[in-house]
């Protein structure tokens, strides 16, 4: 089953096609990573599925039957998405474990006044925390984390989201070896228990290991699909990287 | 030195008031980012609604206070709601949205003025007890006391809501990344109005209680929201903690500052510690440098 699809997408900046007549079709549980040069668009499409970005034309289309033509970003929880961010966006001045606990607290403005589940939330966010090695950290202030933790921080988010699709836009980058066999654990996890990831990397080792399918963009557009392996040795693949 | 402990006390009333007005306009600041200016009328609100109900029709005063809260709450949601909501989906610049701010003040300062007329007014006599006490030499009455004992609650109240619950994290993570917040699923147009609710009540709270000290006329927000702003400014704008210190500074220089010379003094005196912040310390005393 397709559990995020995109019909004719398109999403322009003062004439510039960011994202020009995308179609592409996520499946559920597996690892889709979509690649492409710098400014091919991937990070605008990840933009315009969690709903930051206004859909100019086209839709989406969530597990094969809701299409929608706008997306509210505070609405992307309830349709089973989440999202991590190129740039590294926490909420810099609470803790690494309000920065969880933000995220489970009850959207009910005096359920949340008076916090009722309190424990069984505390017990989520240790379990998020420990996982990515966080744990020991929680009562630091998100913005007194390394480079490395920040990262880790974001994706402990994301898991305590418990979204069904995990948009993750380049979580590898710039990270210690360490770092990145956490995160591709975290990865491998999430797949194990059904979840389906949408992975922007630019490391193709990690993508080859990660991917059961890859969407290259170049300008807006798709340029190839199809299993990782014979997706990169494509010509018109390794031309965008490259150049002619 | 007898005078000492007297203008300590009328330091600490002057900065308990200033500081429910600096919690409510850091609240409203830490969430929208623009200087706004309504909580200034909003005081003038809260205090002619308890002049009105309480002095004019003869309810009870504590149910006059409430409502002078609620009613100044009110208006706060509604500017957002009707106003700044709009402003912020259009993307407007904080200059935009501080000029409609403006434009409320005045609009609702007029209002209030052909209502009430321009006059000073005095909220009855019957609150300004006669009844005074003392300690260690400094006499101050018992609404004075109660608007000493109403700010620090008002401010413990609030830090523990923002620091221990769940509608507190939803706060500070929207004063922190509103767009972040909304991908994590917080409606936060919604916090944002509860913000401006709250914010607003303790503004409304300051103006009743400048009723009860001074009086009240129109004009009152003016300086009432310049108090909030500068202490906000000297305390670390946006910062609850700060801006609970900043508003007992300067109430502190405010009337310590004329010890020994005209009371006429005050404003300058006060506003000069504003200038020297905003020279040598412009993100306050709580609030990191960038």
């Amino acid at each position: 089953m397709f559990v995020l699809e995109t019909k004719n997408l398109f999403k322009h900046f003062n004439g510039i096609r960011a994202v020009d007549e995308l179609s592409i079709s996520i499946e559920s549980g597996k690892v889709t990573s979509i690649i492409g040069p710098n400014g091919s668009g991937k990070t605008t499409l990840i933009n315009v599925l969690s709903g930051m970005l206004e859909i100019d034309e086209g839709v989406v289309v969530i597990e094969e039957s809701e299409k929608l033509s706008k997306i509210k970003p505070h609405e992307i929880p309830v349709l089973g998405l989440t999202r991590t961010f190129q740039n590294i966006r926490l909420f810099e001045q609470m803790s690494v474990l309000d920065n969880i606990l933000v995220v489970l607290t009850d959207r009910h403005v005096f359920r949340a006044i008076f916090e009722t589940h309190q424990i069984f939330h505390l017990k989520k966010a240790e379990e998020v925390l420990t996982r990515v090695g966080l744990w020991e950290k929680r009562n630091q202030l998100a913005i007194n984390l390394s480079y490395g933790q920040r990262k880790l921080l974001e994706i402990a988010r994301a898991l305590a989201m418990d979204a069904k699709v995990y948009l993750l836009d380049e979580p590898f980058a710039g990270l210690f070896p360490e770092m990145v066999k956490i995160i591709s654990g975290v990865i491998k996890e999430l797949k194990a228990q059904g979840k389906t990831i949408v992975l922007i990397e630019h490391d193709m080792g990690l993508i080859r290991e990660l991917s059961d399918y890859v969407f290259v963009m170049d300008s807006g557009k798709l340029l190839a699909e199809g299993k990782p392996e014979e997706v990169l040795k494509k010509k018109e693949v390794i031309e965008a990287y490259l150049g002619d | 030195m007898d005078i000492i402990p007297q203008i300590i006390a009328n330091s600490l009333i002057a900065g308990s008031i200033y500081s429910l007005v600096t919690l409510g306009f850091n609240l409203v600041y830490g969430a929208t980012r623009f200087v706004n200016m309504v909580p200034g009328v909003l005081a003038a609100i809260g205090g002619y609604t308890v002049y009105y109900l309480f002095s004019q029709l003869g309810f009870n005063l504590y149910l006059s206070i409430a409502a002078g809260i609620f009613i100044a709450g009110i208006f706060g949601y509604l500017s957002d709601r009707l106003v700044f909501r709009k402003l912020r989906r259009n993307k407007a610049s904080n200059l935009v949205s501080f000029v409609a701010s403006l434009g409320i003040f005045t609009m609702i300062q007029a209002v209030i003025s052909i209502l009430f007329t321009s006059q000073f007014q005095s909220i009855l006599d019957v609150t300004q007890s006669p009844t005074t006490y003392q300690i260690f030499g400094a006499t101050f009455t018992w609404i004075q006391g109660m608007i000493f004992v109403t700010a620090v609650v008002a401010f413990i109240g609030l830090a523990l809501v923002l620091k221990k619950t769940g509608f507190g994290r939803a706060v500070r993570a929207v004063s922190d990344d509103e767009e972040v917040s909304k991908i994590i699923g917080i409606n936060t147009d919604k916090i944002i109005s509860w913000i401006f609710f709250i914010g607003s009540c303790l503004v409304g709270l300051s103006g009743i209680f400048v009723g009860f000290d001074v009086g009240i006329s129109p004009t009152m927000g003016l300086f009432i929201i310049l108090a909030g702003a500068t202490s906000s400014i000297i305390g670390g704008i946006g910062n609850i903690y700060g801006g609970f210190l900043g508003a007992f500074l300067f109430a502190f220089v405010e009337n310590f500052g004329i010890i020994k010379i005209s009371s006429e003094w005050k404003p300058a005196i006060a506003f000069s510690l504003l200038v020297l912040f905003l020279i040598f310390r412009p993100e306050g005393i709580m609030n990191k440098k960038k």
